[in-house]
C-alpha cells in the first residue's frame, strides 16, 4: 500500500465521510450525556441555584441564527433550570434576529413546565446600544429604559418585571454571547455593583474566559454545547434525548474524525519522507 | 398568489431553508452557479432583512414614533448627527465627518479606561498567588502537593511569557534567552488551544444546519410524502454513484487570481 497517497486524499471524500459523521448521532440521538462535569459549568449551576428567591436572574442574549447550535442549548438548558428552581428572570437581546429566537425558547418551556409570562419570566424584546444601556440604564433606572416588553405590554403591567427597579434587583448576570460581551458586563454592571456573572460563550470564545474565572470576576461558564450538555446532567436530564447531547456527540464524533486524518496525514508524511530518503 | 403563500408559509420557509442549505453546501464539492445564485439570494435577503428590521426594531419605535408621535422634536438632531457620518464620501466636506468619528473615539477612548480598571486591576491582583494556603494544606500533603506544583507552573509560564515580550532590550542573556523561548513555546500552545476551540466552534455552524435538515425538514417531509421514504435510498444510491463517478475524474482546479 503506497502510504504517501495518505496525505493527497481528496477533500471532497473527507467532506461527505464528516457529513456522515456527524449526521449519525443527529439521527440516533444519544441519551448519554458526559460524566465528567469541568469546574466551572458545576460552579454555574451553584451560583445559579444558590441565587436569593428574592432577586431576578438578568439573562442576556447576544446570539443570533449564526450560532443557533452552540447558544440555544445554553438559554434552553439555563432557562430550564430557573424554571424548575422557580428562579425569576428576565431575558433581554442584543441581537435582532435573535430576539424571537430566544423569546421561542422561553415560551415553549413555559408551556413545558406550566409556568406563567410575566409573573415566573419576561422578555424584554431586542434593545440597541449595548454599552451604554448596560452602564446607563441597568443599574440606576430599569423602569425608565424598559417600559416594554417584548410584546410591546408595559413593564408594570406584569408583577415580575415591575419589581425591579436598579441593581441591587439583580441577583445574577447571565451572558449566552457568541462575541466578547463580557468585559462590557464586567466593567460597566457586574464589577461596579458586585452582581455575579455566568458566561455562556461559544466553543471559540471560551478559552478567552479563563482568566476572569480564575480570577473569580466570572462565576461560572458554560463553554459551548458541551458545557451545555454538563449542565443537562446536573438538572438531572442526564439520561434525555435532546439537542445538547445529540450536538455534543456529533462534536465529539468530529474531533475523532479529525483527529484521525491528522495522524493519517503525518503517517503519509513520514512515508513521503522515508521514500525521498532511498 | 398571496392566499397561497400564507396558507402555506410554514412549508414554504422550511422548504426555502433546506434548498438553501444544501446550494451552499454544494460549495464544498466544487464551485457551481447553484451556489453562486443562492450566494447572491442570500445577500441580498440578508441586507433587506436588517434594513427592516433595524427600522421596526429601533428606528421607528425609538426615534420617529418619539419624534412625531410623541411631539419630541429634539430628536431631529439625532438624523443630522447621524447623517454627518455620510460626509466621508465626499473629499470637500470629510471634515463635517471627522467631528462625529472624533466625538464616538472620544467616548470610546473614556470607556477604555473604567474597562481597563473594573477588568484588569483585579486581575493583576489574582496572579499575586501564594504558594499554598491554609485550606489547602488542611487537605493533606498530596494535595499541597499537586496545589503547589500548580502555582510554580503558573508563575514559570507568567514570567517566561512576560519576558519573550522584552522588547526594550536586546535579549542576550543565556537566561533571558531561554526564558523567552519557553514563553513563545507556551504561547503556541495557548493559540493551539485557541484555534482547537475555533475549529470546534465551524464544525457547530456545520451542525446546527445538518440538525434543522434531520430534526425539522426531514420529519416534515416524512410526514407530507409517504412515498418519499421509498424514493429516499434511490437518491442516495443515485448520490453515491455520482460521487464516485465524479471521483474518478480530476477535480476542476479553480483559477487564482492574478496577484499585484
Amino acid at each position: 500500500m503506497n502510504l504517501k497517497k495518505l496525505q493527497n486524499i481528496d477533500k471532497r471524500i473527507l467532506y461527505i465521510l464528516l457529513a456522515i459523521v456527524i449526521v449519525t448521532p443527529l439521527f440516533v440521538r444519544p441519551s448519554k450525556h458526559p460524566d465528567a462535569v469541568f469546574d466551572e459549568v458545576q460552579n454555574a449551576f451553584n451560583t445559579i441555584d444558590n441565587m436569593p428567591d428574592d432577586k431576578v436572574a438578568f439573562v442576556s442574549i447576544v446570539w443570533g441564527p449564526g450560532t443557533i447550535a452552540e447558544n440555544r442549548p445554553q438559554t434552553e438548558v439555563l432557562m430550564r433550570h430557573l424554571f424548575m428552581k422557580h428562579k425569576k428572570f428576565v431575558v433581554l437581546s442584543w441581537d435582532m434576529p435573535g430576539t424571537k429566537l430566544s423569546y421561542d425558547v422561553g415560551k415553549a418551556l413555559e408551556e413545558e413546565l406550566g409556568m406563567e409570562y410575566g409573573k415566573d419570566w419576561c422578555h424584554l424584546g431586542y434593545r440597541p446600544a449595548y454599552v451604554a444601556m448596560i452602564s446607563r440604564a441597568m443599574g440606576e433606572d430599569f423602569q425608565k429604559q424598559f417600559a416594554e416588553d417584548y410584546n410591546n405590554k408595559p413593564l408594570k403591567e406584569m408583577p415580575l418585571p415591575a419589581k425591579i427597579k436598579s441593581a441591587k434587583d439583580i441577583g445574577i448576570v447571565i451572558d449566552i454571547t457568541p462575541s466578547a460581551t463580557m468585559g462590557t458586563w464586567l466593567a460597566y454592571f457586574c464589577g461596579p455593583y458586585n452582581v455575579p456573572i455566568v458566561t455562556c460563550p461559544t466553543a471559540v470564545m471560551s478559552a478567552e474566559a479563563y482568566p476572569y474565572l480564575d480570577s473569580g470576576q466570572v462565576s461560572g461558564m458554560l463553554n459551548g454545547v458541551i458545557g451545555a450538555s454538563m449542565y443537562e446532567t446536573l438538572i438531572g436530564r442526564g439520561n434525555t434525548r435532546t439537542e445538547a447531547a445529540a450536538t455534543a456527540w456529533s462534536l465529539s464524533c468530529a474531533h475523532i474524525y479529525i483527529i484521525l486524518l491528522i495522524v493519517l496525514g503525518n503517517i503519509g508524511y513520514i512515508a513521503a519522507g522515508k521514500k525521498a530518503k532511498r | 398568489m398571496s392566499k397561497f403563500i400564507t396558507e402555506h408559509a410554514p412549508a414554504i420557509t422550511l422548504w426555502a431553508s433546506a434548498l438553501c442549505t444544501f446550494a451552499v453546501y454544494s460549495i464544498l464539492y466544487k464551485e457551481n452557479k447553484f451556489y453562486r445564485f443562492f450566494e447572491h439570494v442570500f445577500l441580498g435577503l440578508a441586507t433587506g432583512y436588517s434594513f427592516y428590521l433595524t427600522w421596526s426594531l429601533v428606528m421607528k419605535p425609538r426615534w420617529w414614533d418619539v419624534m412625531v408621535g410623541k411631539g419630541v422634536w429634539a430628536w431631529a438632531f439625532a438624523a443630522v448627527f447621524g447623517s454627518m457620518f455620510y460626509f466621508m464620501y465626499s473629499k470637500k466636506h470629510a471634515w463635517i465627518s471627522k467631528l462625529i468619528f472624533g466625538l464616538f473615539m472620544g467616548l470610546s477612548a473614556g470607556g477604555i479606561f473604567r474597562e481597563f480598571y473594573e477588568i484588569y486591576f483585579p486581575q493583576l491582583g489574582a496572579t499575586m498567588r501564594p504558594l499554598a494556603t491554609n485550606e489547602v494544606i488542611a487537605e493533606g500533603p498530596w494535595a499541597t502537593t499537586v496545589y503547589v506544583a500548580g502555582v510554580l507552573l503558573f508563575y514559570v509560564i507568567l514570567f517566561s511569557v512576560i519576558s519573550y515580550f522584552f522588547f526594550s532590550f536586546e535579549q542576550k542573556g543565556k537566561m533571558i534567552k531561554a526564558s523567552s523561548s519557553l514563553g513563545r513555546t507556551f504561547l503556541m500552545i495557548g493559540f493551539g488551544a485557541i484555534f482547537g476551540a475555533t475549529v470546534m466552534g465551524r464544525m457547530t455552524l456545520f451542525i446546527g444546519r445538518f440538525n434543522f435538515l434531520v430534526n425539522n425538514w426531514a420529519p416534515q417531509v416524512a410526514a407530507d410524502w409517504h412515498w418519499f421514504k421509498y424514493v429516499l435510498p434511490i437518491l442516495v444510491i443515485a448520490a453515491v454513484a455520482g460521487i464516485i463517478l465524479a471521483l474518478k475524474k480530476k477535480p476542476v482546479e479553480t483559477e487564482e487570481p492574478p496577484t499585484e
